[in-house]
C-alpha cells in the first residue's frame, strides 16, 4: 500500500481504536516528546551513573553502569557449610546474582536490566550491580556479567533456577554470546521450601528477611513498580527512581548471603542445630533423606524430638485429639491432597506449584493463611512418626518398632496411624504375619472407640478393613498346606470373631 | 425394498431410481464420476533405504504420482502445496521429507502445524508408526495445551517433529524462542495442513504468525521448506503463496487410484409454492439411507448440528427395528462423545462391525475410517472442499460409491444444488485472507517485536515497518533507540492479548454459568456481539443452545445458561453506511461498480424470535445498546442508468432481492460464512445519488473479500439470477430474494428484471 493510504488507513485505525476501545491506549504519548529523537546509550548511561552514583564503564560490547555497594562483614565457615546437603564444597567461589527485569514472563521480548552480584573476600562481602543504561549497550553487561562469573563458581540464587538464569541464558543467546559457564548452582529457594515451610507464610525473600533473618526493610520498592520505573527511564523520564530499585537489587543480594551465613551459623554445626525449632529440624531430616545420608536425617530427628521440651514449640499448639489432627497424620501417612488451600490445589511449598517470589501483586491466597502458617505445624508426634519411618529406612526396624509402638501408646488418631505403621513392618519386614494381624486388630480396636466419639475416619477404617481381610487370607495361605480341616476350622474360628460394627449409635 | 438381502451399491441405487419416484424426483442432479486407475512413480534413488523398508512393510512399494512429485520438489529445496482428495495418502507428501531430513541428519527437526489439537495428536501418532516401521528412532511429540510441563521441556529441547497448531505457535513457542533454539536452528520442514481451513480472520492471523516464524528461523539461519496440504479449493497456491508470503509448486495431479462414484444432488419437495416452502432435509436425508442401509451397504449420514446428528440417529434406528433390522449396527458420531467410544466406532467402521454411522463434521478431517460405500450429506457442509471431504469418506477402490447431497432450506444450500457445475465441475470457491489488515498486521508487529528487535528497514509482510512501528510506538509500547533498531520497551507479554480467531481489538467474553464453576464459552467482536448476544438472545455454540441473561456492554461480558428452546432469535440491526474512499472504480452494465473503504454504523434495537424449521414469528424484544461504528472495505454496485425507467416502491423490492441474491452467491464463490458480508442497499445513496448495492465486510478493515467481489462481479450478477431464476418458488421466497416483506409484490420478477438490466449493455424497455 501507498504512504498516503497508509497514512490515512492508520489515522483511521486511531480513531476506530478510540471509538471502540473507550479507554485510552496503555503507555504515556507524551513519553516520546524528547525530541522524537532516541538519546544515545552514552549519554543514559552518564545519566544513571550520575543519579546512581556509580561508574560509566565503556565496555567495547557497550556501555554499563556500574554501581559498587559498600562492603559489609558477613564471616562464613564454608568448610562446616560443606557439611549440608546440597551446599557446594569449600574451595567453590560462590556468586550470588538477582536480576530485575522489565516484565515476568521469561521470553524472549524481556529483558534483565540491573544485574547484582556478591561474593566472599574473606569474611567481607563484596557487591557490584551492573546496569544496563538502553537497549543496544545489551552486549556490554552480557560480557560485564560474563566476567565476575569464574568457570568453577557456583551460583547463589533465589528462585534462579527458575527464574533468572534462565532469563540471563535467553539474553545471551539472543545477543548471540555464549551464556558464562560455572560449575553449579545453589538456587537457595527448595532449601527455604523444605526447611522453614512449616512457619513462613510465603517463600518470597522479603518474608525470608523478616521472618527468618529477623531483618526488615524501610521505604522499599514494591517487585510490581520495578520494571515500570525502568521503561520510563528509558522513555525519557527521570533516572532517580531507580534509585530505589538499585537499593532493593542491593538487599536482595545481601539477604542472599546473610541467608547463607544463617544457614551455616545455625544449621551446619550439629550442636547449634539442637537449638533450632522442631519443624526446621525435620526439615533439614528430609533434605538429608533426600539425598540418601540417612544417618544425619535420624540424628536431627533425634536432636528435635530430644530437645523438643527445652524449645518453645513453634506451631506446635493444635489441639491433639480432634479432626483436624488426624486429617493431618493420615497425610503424612499417606500422600494425600492438601485440602486446605486454594484453586490450584497444591500447597505453596509444593515443587509442582510457581513460587511466589514476589513481584505482583499480593496473591489473593496468601489472605487465606490462617495463624501465618500454611503448613500444618510439626509436632513432636509428627517428628516421632518421621522418626520411625527414618529408622525403616535404615533397616533398623526392630528400633522402628519400637519408635512406633511408643507412638502407640498415645492419643488417639496417632495411635491408630501408630499401630499401621508396625502392622506394616510386621508383615512385609519383620515377616510375622501374626503379629501384624494383632497390631491391626488394635488399630482396628482404638479406631472404634475413635468413632464411637464421633472421630473416626472413614478413609482410615476402610484402609485398616482391607488391611485385615489382607492378613487373613495370608495367614490362611501360610497354613493351606495343613490338613484341609484344619485350615477350614481356623478360618472358620476368624470369621466368628464379631465384625467391628459398621456404625456406631451413640446411646445417651 | 423391504427385504434385507444383500445387494450391491450400484444395484441398490439402480433400483432407488427406477421403483422410488418420490425419491427420484428431487434429484437435481446425478453425475458420474468415472473410475480411475493409479498412476505409480519409483521410490526415488535417493530415498534412505530404511525408510524404504518402512514402507515395504506396510504395503507401500511404490509411490502415486502425485507424492512422488512433492517430496522430489521438497527435495529441490521448493516450498510445495499438495491438493489433492480425501484418503489419497497426503500425509506420505510430507511425512517422507521430514524423516529424510531426519535421516540423513538426526539432529535436523520439523514443524507440523495443524489447526486443531485433535488432529495433530491422531497425525503424531500416525507418523511415530511410519518412522518405526523405518526403524528410526525419531521423537515426534505434540505440543499443546494437554501437553504436562515437565514434558514440554523436554520437547523444546529433543522433539525431532514439533506437532502444534497455529494458537500454540503463536503464544507458546514463537515467544521463548530462545528455549526452541535447536528446532529454530535446524528447522528443515515446516508443514500446514488443511490449508484451506486458513482463510477469513484466522488465516489473515496464521499468514503473521508464519511471518514471524520465518523472521525467527532467518535469525537462527534455517531455510525450511513448507509443506501446505489443501483439500480441493479453486486458488490453493494462491492461498498457500498469501499465507507464506512464497511462492510454491503446485501438486494437484491424483496419483491415487478410486472406483466409479455417483453424486446425487437433491432437493426436498416444495410443499407450498407460495412461500416457497420445502419438506425436511433430514427426513429426505434419512429415506435416501434407508434402502441402502437394508442392503448392507456401509453408509455414512453426515448432519450439521448435534441435533440434527441425534434426530436422524433415532429415526434410523427406528425405522431399522420396525423391519427388525440390523439397529445396533447403526452408530452415532459427534463432538461429546468419549474418545475410547470415537475409536471403538472407527474401528468398527474399518472392520465392517458398524453398518452406518450418523456424524458430524467431527469426522470430516483426518479421522481414519477406510472407505465406505455410501455418503449422505443432511445439507451443504458450507463449501466446496468440506462436502468433498464428506463425499470423500465414501469410495471404494473396486466398486461404486455413492454420495448423496441432500439441500436443507438455506439460500445456500438451494444454490448450490442448482448449479452443479460450482459443485462437480471444478471448483469456482476460493480461499480469500488479508495478512495486510491492519488491525491484524499492527497486533503481529507488536509480537514480532517482543521476540525480534526490528532493525531499520526491515520488512515485515507488505513492506518496510519503520512507519507502522513508529504508529505503535505512539502507545509507549516499543521505542526506538539509537541504534535505530526497535525494541520492546513495556512489561505487557503481546501475544497474551491477541487471539488468532478474532480480529478485533475488543471482544465481548460469553461466560456460561450453568455448570457450577462457570466457564468461558467463547468471544464475539464487538459488531458480532450486538446482534448475537443481546439480553433474552439465544445464542448458537456447537449448536447448543444458550440464553442470555445478562450484557455488560462496559464490562464485554456476557452471562448465558444453557437452555433447549424450538426458537432461535433475529436481531434486526438497522445500518447506515457512509463511503470514505475509493481504491477502485469502474464501469458496469447499468452503472459503475467500486471497491472501497466505508464506514458502516449500526444500531440494534429490537430482536424477534423465529420458530426452528418455519422460521414462523413468536416474539419480539427491545434491545437496548449504543450505536458501533465498523470501518470496513466494501463492494458496491450503483445504477445510474436504471433510475428513471423504475418506479421507487419497485427498485426500493427489486434492489433489497437481487442484494440478497448477491449475497448469498458471494458467500458461496467465497467460501465464507453468509455472516461475514453485511447488505445495504439505497434507493438513492446520497454519496452516489443512484440507486446502490452496498456488500461490506464485517471484519474490522475488511480481509480481501470486497475486492474479490469487485474484480468478479459479472460473475456475481449473473449468478445471482441464475439463483432467483431455478427457485421454485413463485414470487420470492427466503431462499432467493429473503423474506417476502409486503405480500403483493413480485419480489423475485422484480430482482430477475433488475439483475437483467445489469448485466446488459443497455437498459431493458420497461
Amino acid at each position: 500500500m501507498s504512504g498516503a493510504t497508509l497514512e490515512r488507513r492508520l489515522a483511521n485505525y486511531r480513531a476506530a481504536i478510540r471509538a471502540t476501545a473507550g479507554t485510552a491506549p496503555v503507555g504515556r504519548a507524551g513519553d516520546r516528546r524528547d525530541g522524537g529523537v532516541a538519546r544515545g546509550s552514552i549519554e543514559l548511561g552518564q545519566r544513571l551513573a550520575d543519579a546512581l552514583e556509580g561508574e560509566l564503564v565503556l565496555d567495547p560490547a557497550g556501555p554499563v553502569v556500574r554501581v559498587e555497594p559498600a562492603t559489609v562483614v558477613l564471616p562464613i565457615d564454608r568448610e562446616r557449610l560443606a557439611a549440608l546437603p546440597g551446599m557446594p564444597a569449600a574451595g567453590v567461589p560462590l556468586v550470588c546474582l538477582d536480576t530485575e527485569t522489565t516484565g515476568l514472563a521469561t521470553a524472549a521480548g524481556t529483558v534483565a536490566f540491573l544485574v547484582g552480584l556478591g561474593w566472599w573476600e574473606d569474611d567481607r562481602f563484596r557487591q557490584v550491580q551492573l546496569l544496563l543504561p538502553d537497549h543496544p549497550a545489551e552486549p556490554g553487561l552480557l560480557a560485564r556479567l560474563a566476567a565476575h562469573i569464574p568457570p568453577d563458581a557456583w551460583l547463589v540464587t533465589y528462585n534462579g533456577r527458575g527464574f533468572d538464569w534462565p532469563l540471563l541464558v535467553a539474553r545471551y543467546r539472543m545477543a548471540r554470546m555464549p551464556a558464562p559457564a560455572h560449575m553449579g548452582h545453589l538456587d537457595l529457594l527448595p532449601f527455604v521450601r523444605r526447611v522453614f515451610r512449616h512457619r513462613m507464610t510465603n517463600a518470597r525473600l522479603q518474608t525470608v528477611e523478616t521472618e527468618l533473618l529477623g531483618t526488615a526493610r524501610h521505604g522499599d520498592v514494591d517487585g510490581w513498580q520495578i520494571p515500570g520505573l525502568y521503561l520510563d527511564f528509558l522513555r525519557g523520564g527521570d533516572a532517580w527512581p531507580l534509585i530505589d530499585v538499585v537499593r532493593h537489587n542491593r538487599e536482595d543480594v545481601r539477604s542472599l548471603a546473610r541467608l547463607l551465613v544463617r544457614i551455616d551459623a545455625d544449621y551446619a554445626d550439629p550442636e547449634a542445630r539442637g537449638r533450632q525449632p522442631l519443624g526446621d529440624l525435620a526439615g533439614l531430616a528430609r533434605s538429608f533423606g533426600r539425598v540418601g545420608r540417612l544417618d544425619e536425617a535420624l540424628a536431627c530427628l533425634e536432636a528435635a524430638v530430644t530437645g523438643a521440651d527445652r524449645r518453645p514449640a513453634i506451631g506446635a499448639s493444635a489441639p491433639t485429639p480432634d479432626r483436624r489432627a488426624v486429617a493431618e497424620v493420615a497425610a503424612v501417612l499417606e500422600p494425600a491432597a492438601d485440602p486446605a488451600d486454594d484453586g490450584t490445589g497444591l500447597p505453596w511449598w509444593h515443587p509442582r506449584r510457581p513460587p511466589d517470589v514476589g513481584g505482583q501483586g499480593p496473591r489473593p491466597s496468601w489472605e487465606r493463611v490462617v495463624d501465618g502458617r500454611l503448613d500444618s505445624p510439626w509436632t513432636v508426634e509428627r517428628v516421632e512418626i518421621e522418626r520411625g519411618r527414618m529408622l525403616r529406612r535404615l533397616g533398623r526396624y526392630d528400633e522402628a518398632q519400637a519408635a512406633w509402638l511408643n507412638l502407640a501408646a498415645g492419643p488417639g488418631a496417632i495411635a491408630v496411624q501408630a499401630w499401621i505403621e508396625v502392622a506394616k513392618l510386621r508383615e512385609h519386614r519383620l515377616a510375622d504375619p501374626g503379629g501384624a494381624l494383632d497390631a491391626t486388630s488394635r488399630a482396628m480396636a482404638i479406631a472404634e472407640r475413635r468413632r464411637r466419639t464421633g472421630l473416626g475416619d472413614p478413609i482410615v477404617d476402610r484402609a485398616l478393613e482391607h488391611r485385615l481381610g489382607r492378613l487373613r487370607t495370608r495367614i490362611r495361605g501360610a497354613t493351606a498346606s495343613q490338613p484341609r480341616r484344619q485350615a477350614v476350622t481356623r478360618s472358620t474360628a476368624i470369621a466368628t470373631e464379631p465384625p467391628p460394627p459398621r456404625q456406631s449409635v451413640a446411646s445417651p | 425394498m423391504r427385504t434385507y438381502a444383500p445387494a450391491t451399491t450400484d444395484a441398490v441405487l439402480r433400483a432407488i431410481l427406477a421403483d422410488e419416484p418420490s425419491l427420484a424426483r428431487g434429484v437435481t442432479h446425478h453425475a458420474v464420476i468415472p473410475a480411475r486407475v493409479a498412476e505409480y512413480r519409483d521410490h526415488p534413488e535417493w530415498l534412505d533405504p530404511r525408510i524404504r523398508a518402512g514402507l515395504a512393510s506396510r504395503g507401500i512399494e511404490r509411490l502415486y504420482t502425485h507424492q512422488a512429485e512433492a517430496i522430489e520438489a521438497v527435495r529441490a529445496g521448493r516450498d510445495v502445496v499438495v491438493v489433492t482428495p480425501t484418503a489419497s495418502g497426503k500425509t506420505l507428501c510430507y511425512a517422507l521429507p521430514a524423516l529424510q531430513a531426519i535421516a540423513e541428519d538426526p539432529a535436523a527437526r520439523a514443524l507440523f502445524l495443524f489447526p486443531t489439537k485433535a488432529l495433530g495428536q491422531d497425525q503424531a501418532t500416525e507418523f511415530a508408526e511410519l518412522s518405526q516401521a523405518a526403524g528410526l528412532t525419531v521423537s515426534a511429540a505434540t505440543y499443546d495445551g494437554d501437553t504436562p510441563a515437565p514434558i514440554r521441556s523436554a520437547i523444546r529441547g529433543a522433539g525431532q517433529v514439533v506437532v502444534t497448531n497455529p494458537d500454540m505457535l503463536h503464544s507458546a513457542i514463537l515467544p521463548h524462542h530462545t528455549k526452541w533454539f535447536q528446532l529454530f536452528e535446524q528447522l528443515r520442514v515446516i508443514v500446514i495442513d488443511e490449508l484451506h481451513t486458513y482463510r477469513g480472520v484466522f488465516g489473515s492471523h496464521v499468514a503473521n504468525v508464519i511471518r514471524r516464524l520465518l523472521r525467527l528461523c532467518a535469525h537462527y539461519g534455517s531455510k525450511p521448506v513448507i509443506v501446505c496440504c489443501s483439500a480441493t479449493i479453486a486458488n490453493p497456491a494462491e492461498l498457500a503463496a498469501t499465507l507464506t508470503g512464497r511462492t510454491p509448486i503446485l501438486v494437484d495431479r491424483n496419483g491415487a487410484p478410486s472406483g466409479e462414484r455417483h453424486v446425487l444432488l437433491v432437493e426436498p419437495p416444495l410443499t407450498h409454492a407460495a412461500t416457497g416452502a420445502r419438506g425436511s432435509n433430514l427426513t429426505l436425508a434419512h429415506r435416501w439411507a434407508m434402502p441402502f442401509l437394508r442392503a448392507g451397504r456401509q453408509t455414512v449420514v453426515f448432519g450439521r448440528s448435534r441435533t440434527a446428528v441425534e434426530i436422524m440417529l433415532s429415526t434410523l434406528r427406528e425405522a431399522l427395528r420396525q423391519d427388525l433390522g440390523p439397529r445396533s449396527r447403526i452408530r452415532g458420531y459427534r463432538g461429546g462423545y468419549l474418545p475410547t467410544e470415537r475409536r471403538a466406532i472407527e474401528r468398527g467402521l474399518r472392520d465392517g462391525e458398524i453398518l452406518g454411522v450418523v456424524a458430524t463434521n467431527a469426522l470430516e478431517l483426518g479421522v481414519d475410517i477406510g472407505r465406505l460405500d455410501v455418503s449422505i450429506l443432511a445439507g451443504y457442509p458450507g463449501s466446496v472442499a468440506a462436502t468433498w471431504q464428506q463425499i470423500g469418506r465414501a469410495g471404494r477402490r473396486g466398486g461404486t460409491s455413492v454420495a448423496i447431497l441432500v439441500a436443507s432450506a438455506a439460500p445456500v444450500d438451494r444454490y448450490v444444488v442448482h448449479h452443479p457445475e460450482f459443485l462437480i465441475g471444478g471448483a469456482a470457491e476460493e480461499a480469500r485472507l488479508d495478512p495486510d489488515n491492519l488491525h491484524v498486521l499492527i497486533a503481529h508487529l507488536r509480537c514480532a517485536t517482543f521476540e525480534l528487535p526490528f532493525e531499520p528497514g526491515e520488512v515485515f509482510g507488505p513492506g518496510v515497518a519503520d512507519d507502522l512501528l513508529a504508529f505503535i510506538a505512539e502507545s509507549g509500547h516499543i521505542r526506538q533507540a539509537e541504534d535505530g533498531r526497535w525494541y520492546w520497551s513495556s512489561e505487557n507479554f503481546p501475544a497474551s492479548e491477541v487471539s488468532l480467531r478474532t480480529a478485533a481489538p475488543e471482544n465481548v467474553v460469553i461466560i456460561d454459568t450453568t455448570p457450577d464453576r462457570p466457564r468461558v464459552l467463547g468471544e464475539v467482536d464487538l459488531f458480532s456481539a450486538q446482534v448475537l448476544v443481546h439480553e433474552r438472545a439465544i445464542y448458537m455454540h456447537d449448536s447448543v443452545q444458550y440464553y442470555v441473561d445478562r450484557l455488560e456492554w462496559h464490562e464485554r461480558k456476557a452471562y448465558v445458561h444453557r437452555v433447549d428452546v424450538d426458537h432461535y432469535t433475529y436481531a434486526n440491526r438497522a445500518v447506515t453506511l457512509k463511503p470514505l474512499d475509493v481504491f477502485a472504480e469502474a464501469a458496469a452494465p447499468g452503472g459503475r461498480r467500486v471497491h472501497g473503504e466505508v464506514m458502516v454504523a449500526s444500531l440494534v434495537t429490537l430482536f424477534k424470535k423465529l420458530k426452528f424449521g418455519t422460521d414462523e414469528n413468536v416474539g419480539w424484544g427491545p434491545i437496548d445498546l449504543p450505536e458501533l461504528e465498523l470501518q470496513t472495505t466494501a463492494y458496491w454496485l450503483t445504477a445510474e442508468d436504471l433510475a428513471g425507467s423504475w418506479r421507487r416502491n419497485d427498485l426500493d423490492v427489486a434492489l433489497m432481492g437481487a442484494g440478497r441474491a448477491i449475497q448469498t452467491v458471494a458467500s458461496v464463490l467465497l467460501m465464507g460464512d453468509p455472516h461475514d458480508l453485511g447488505l445495504v442497499t439505497q434507493v438513492r445513496s446520497p454519496h452516489h445519488e443512484a440507486p446502490t448495492i452496498y456488500l461490506y465486510e464485517a471484519t474490522p478493515g475488511g480481509l480481501g473479500l470486497s475486492v474479490r467481489l469487485w474484480e468478479r462481479h459479472d460473475e456475481l450478477i449473473a449468478a445471482a439470477a441464475a439463483l432467483i431464476r431455478d427457485c421454485g418458488c413463485e414470487a420470492g421466497c427466503p431462499a432467493c430474494t429473503g423474506p417476502r416483506l409486503e405480500p403483493d409484490v413480485d419480489a423475485r420478477a422484480l430482482a430477475l428484471r433488475l439483475l437483467a438490466e445489469l448485466s446488459t449493455a443497455s437498459p431493458v424497455p420497461a
